[in-house]
């Protein structure tokens, strides 16, 4: 799911860039980090390993565990919104895993999308059935963060009509993909919930 | 916490088989990627154009792009990725201790 530059225009790249810092002001406002940091870079670097592992999918793709449903449920979605962007900045920064322009994008798609999404059909489905919840909020997830990714690289001044193209496919495409996601979040949720339940906080 | 990260240094071992073999075997693509050639395909159907492409070799910053080390073979380079990934982690997991404890 990481855009690599060349995806978006200078302006898209800009609005996404702004969008992700004034999120995270909002975030940081709302985050217990104090409380939470060492929890919230443990489980970056958990995400950044998990990340490495790319499962093969038959067809010629593979996919990792994105993690940001099971952020949001460990730990809601503003301290969530942190441990994606200490990832993202890691892969960024350090090996060009997404590009620099895109990494507002990229941020937005795995670190506010994900979580926000993730952390309201956990809230809506976990009093219910708590694994059936936490693999509908990382398939959610994943779908509506690729939902997100279609319409950014679509919208675009230079390809006014590009985004009915990329949004249909991106979401079609992460809408499969999302049941591994869903699958990996719900098992490890359900391993936290028996052996150590302090790590689900929400 | 070091429990943690002994066990997250233990699957960076293991890591190459997922990211370097079975990607090799089965011709990986990061699924944006084969969005993007669908996208494009449709693209230069309809509006006769391709609309997305990828600058990430023009525009380079680091010698480790993609989890590869200059020198080593793919599999060595993707542990010592992990293990660069896992130091920059525990140097700001020990930042964070020490201003909890500073607290």
């Amino acid at each position: 799911m990481h855009i690599p530059d060349g995806y978006l225009d200078p302006i898209s790249a800009g609005v996404t860039w702004a969008i992700m810092l004034i999120y995270g002001f909002f975030a940081y406002r709302k985050a217990a980090l104090g409380k939470n940091l060492e929890v919230v870079v443990g489980l970056a670097a958990a995400i950044f390993i998990a990340q490495m592992f790319n499962w093969p999918i038959p067809g010629g793709t593979s996919l990792h565990l994105v993690g940001g449903a099971l952020a949001a449920i460990m730990l809601g979605p503003f301290e969530a919104f942190f441990v994606l962007l200490l990832v993202l900045l890691a892969q960024t920064l350090v090996f060009h895993d997404g590009g620099i322009t895109t990494l507002g994008a990229n941020v937005i798609n795995m670190g506010v999308v994900a979580p926000l999404v993730g952390w309201a059909a956990w809230r809506l489905l976990s009093r219910y059935n708590k694994p059936l919840a936490a693999a509908v909020a990382g398939w959610a997830s994943i779908t509506v963060a690729g939902m997100a990714a279609g319409f950014e690289i679509g919208v675009s001044p230079y390809f006014p009509y590009a985004w009915t193209i990329s949004v249909p496919v991106m979401t079609t495409w992460h809408a499969l993909l999302g049941i591994v996601e869903g699958v990996i979040t719900a098992a490890v949720v359900e391993y936290l919930l028996r052996r150590a339940p302090q790590y689900v906080r929400v | 916490m070091k429990k943690l990260y002994i066990f997250l240094a233990l699957m960076a071992l293991v890591s190459p088989v997922f990211g370097v073999w079975l990607a090799n075997l089965i011709g990986y693509h990061e699924p944006l990627d084969v969005a993007a050639d669908m996208i494009n395909e449709v693209a230069n159907e309809t509006l006769h154009k391709v609309i997305l492409q990828d600058v990430s070799d023009q525009m380079n910053w680091t010698p480790l792009k993609d989890y590869t080390v200059p020198g080593l073979p793919d599999w060595l380079g993707y542990i010592i990725s992990a293990y660069i990934g896992l130091a920059i982690f525990i140097a700001l997991w020990l930042v964070a201790r020490r201003v909890k404890k500073t607290r």
